[in-house]
C-alpha cells in the first residue's frame, strides 16, 4: 500500500478533506497526546525520586518536562482539529500495557528510556514523512528531544552495566519491560494502521516498525551492552 | 473570584519576574557577601543548621559536584518535605485542580530556561546537552518550589524564596556535599 494521499498543508485544509482522512489524523494525534502524558506521569516524574544524585534528578526533571511538553504540543494540535480535551488525557482511556507496570528502580527507568523512547523514535520517524504538514512539523520538532531521551537511556545503561550489581539490575529491567514492547506497535493487520497508510499518515506497517525496533534493540542490548534479550512471543 | 483566578493573580508577578531573570549568568564568578548570606539562610531555613558556603569555579566542576556520591540526602529530603507541606496548603486554599493549573503555567514558562542554559554554556565553549538540561531542570524545580511558596504566602525568608533569589541572581545552588553548601 503506498502513501498516495495529497499533502494537507493546514488545519483549515484538513477540515475540508475527506472524513476518513480527518478521522485518521484525529486518531493519531489523540494517541500521541495520551501516550506522552502517560509516559511523563508513570515513568519520568516518579524517576526523579529514584535518581541516585542531584545531577540525574535535575536531568530527569527536564526530561519529564520535555515529555509533558510533547503532550502539550499534540494536545494543542488536537484542540485545533476538534478533538475534545478529555479524549487527550489518560483519564478513561485504556493505557498501553507498558504503562500498567510502574517503576520500581532507577535501573528500570534507564531501561524504559532505552527501549520505550527508541520505540517512540520509530513511530515519530514515520510521522516525519506524513501527509498532514502540521503533524509532520510537530514530529520534526519533538524528534531531537526523543533522540536525547533514548541516548540518555543508552548512556546511563552503559554506565550501570560496568558493575556486576548494575549489570544484574539492568538485565532484570530488560527482562521485565522488553516483552511488553512489541505490543507498543499495535496488532498485525491492524485496521488503524491500514487507515493511516491509506492516508499517508504512516508509511510502514506495524510489523515493519516492530521488526525495525527489534533489530535496533538487539544491536543495543546484545551488541552494545552485551546483555541478553528475553524471548518474546510473536505479535498477534 | 475563583480559586484559579486567585492563584493566577498571585503568580502573575512571579511569572513576569521569571522572564526577566538572567539565568546562570553569574555562574563561575566569585560569590559576594550577600549571596553567601542568602545561601546560608537557605540552608538554615531548611532546618539544616549553620553550614559553610562555597563557590564552584566552572561548569565542569559544577557537573562533577552534583554527581558526587556523598551528597546530602537530608538536604533533598528537607526540600521534598517543604514541597509537600506547601502543596497541601495550596490545594486546600485554591482547590486541587485550580492549584495544579496555576503551577502548570509556571512549568510551561520554565521550559524556556533551557535555551538560556544552552546559550550560557556556549559562551563557556561547552556543548553538553545533558549539562544544559540538568541546569534547566534544577532552575525549573526552583521555579516550581518558589511558586508553591508564593501561593502559600510563605514570605521572603522561606527556603524556596531564598533559593529562587539565588537563581534570579544568575546562580545555580548545587546543594550540600560533605556539610558544605555549594553555589555555582
Amino acid at each position: 500500500m503506498s502513501a498516495a494521499h495529497a499533502t494537507v498543508k493546514s488545519v483549515a485544509e484538513l477540515k475540508a478533506s475527506e472524513p476518513e482522512y480527518q478521522t485518521a489524523v484525529r486518531k493519531i494525534v489523540r494517541s500521541h497526546a495520551v501516550n506522552e502524558l502517560y509516559g511523563a506521569q508513570v515513568y519520568d516524574e516518579p524517576a526523579i525520586a529514584l535518581a541516585p544524585n542531584p545531577y540525574l534528578k535535575w536531568l530527569t526533571c527536564r526530561i519529564a518536562m520535555e515529555e509533558y511538553g510533547h503532550h502539550v504540543r499534540f494536545r494543542q494540535l488536537g484542540e485545533q482539529i476538534g478533538i475534545p480535551e478529555e479524549e487527550m488525557t489518560p483519564k478513561g482511556r485504556r493505557p498501553l500495557s507498558i504503562f500498567e507496570f510502574p517503576l520500581q528502580t532507577w535501573e528500570e527507568f534507564c531501561v524504559v528510556k532505552l527501549l520505550a523512547d527508541l520505540a517512540e523514535i520509530i513511530q515519530v520517524e514515520d510521522l516525519a514523512d506524513c501527509t498532514f504538514l502540521p503533524l509532520r512539523n510537530l514530529a520534526k520538532v519533538t524528534m531531537p528531544e526523543e533522540i536525547f531521551h533514548s541516548q540518555f537511556g543508552k548512556d546511563t545503561c552503559t554506565e550501570l552495566v560496568k558493575t556486576p550489581a548494575g549489570r544484574k539490575k539492568v538485565q532484570a529491567a530488560i527482562d521485565r519491560y522488553y516483552p511488553m514492547m512489541p505490543a507498543f506497535f499495535g496488532k498485525k493487520d491492524s485496521e488503524n494502521n491500514a487507515l493511516y497508510r491509506r492516508c499517508g499518515i504512516k508509511q510502514r506497517t506495524n510489523e515493519e516498525m516492530r521488526r525495525d525496533f527489534i533489530g535496533r534493540v538487539k544491536a543495543l542490548v546484545e551488541g552494545h551492552l552485551k546483555l541478553k534479550l528475553p524471548e518474546i512471543a510473536e505479535a498477534a | 473570584m475563583t480559586g484559579g483566578e486567585a492563584a493566577s493573580g498571585i503568580l502573575a508577578a512571579f511569572l513576569a519576574e521569571m522572564n526577566r531573570i538572567p539565568w546562570f549568568s553569574s555562574c563561575g564568578t566569585p560569590l559576594n557577601a550577600a549571596e553567601t548570606k542568602t545561601a546560608a539562610s537557605y540552608v538554615a531555613a531548611l532546618g539544616l543548621g549553620e553550614l559553610p558556603v562555597a563557590g564552584v569555579a566552572d561548569w565542569r566542576g559544577a557537573q562533577a559536584l552534583a554527581q558526587r556520591p556523598d551528597w546530602s540526602r537530608a538536604w533533598w529530603d528537607a526540600e521534598i518535605k517543604a514541597e509537600k507541606n506547601l502543596h497541601r496548603q495550596g490545594a486546600r486554599r485554591f482547590g486541587k485542580i485550580d492549584f495544579l493549573a496555576a503551577l502548570t503555567a509556571v512549568t510551561e514558562a520554565a521550559s524556556s530556561i533551557h535555551d538560556a542554559a544552552v546559550a550560557v554554556l556556549a559562551r563557556a565553549h561547552l556543548r553538553d546537552q545533558g549539562l544544559a538540561k540538568a541546569a534547566a531542570g534544577a532552575a525549573s524545580q526552583a521555579c516550581h518550589q518558589a511558586a508553591l511558596a508564593y501561593l502559600a504566602s510563605a514570605g521572603e525568608s522561606h527556603p524556596f524564596a531564598l533559593k529562587f533569589h539565588l537563581f534570579s541572581g544568575g546562580r545555580w545552588p548545587l546543594g550540600i556535599v560533605q556539610e558544605r553548601c555549594f553555589v555555582f
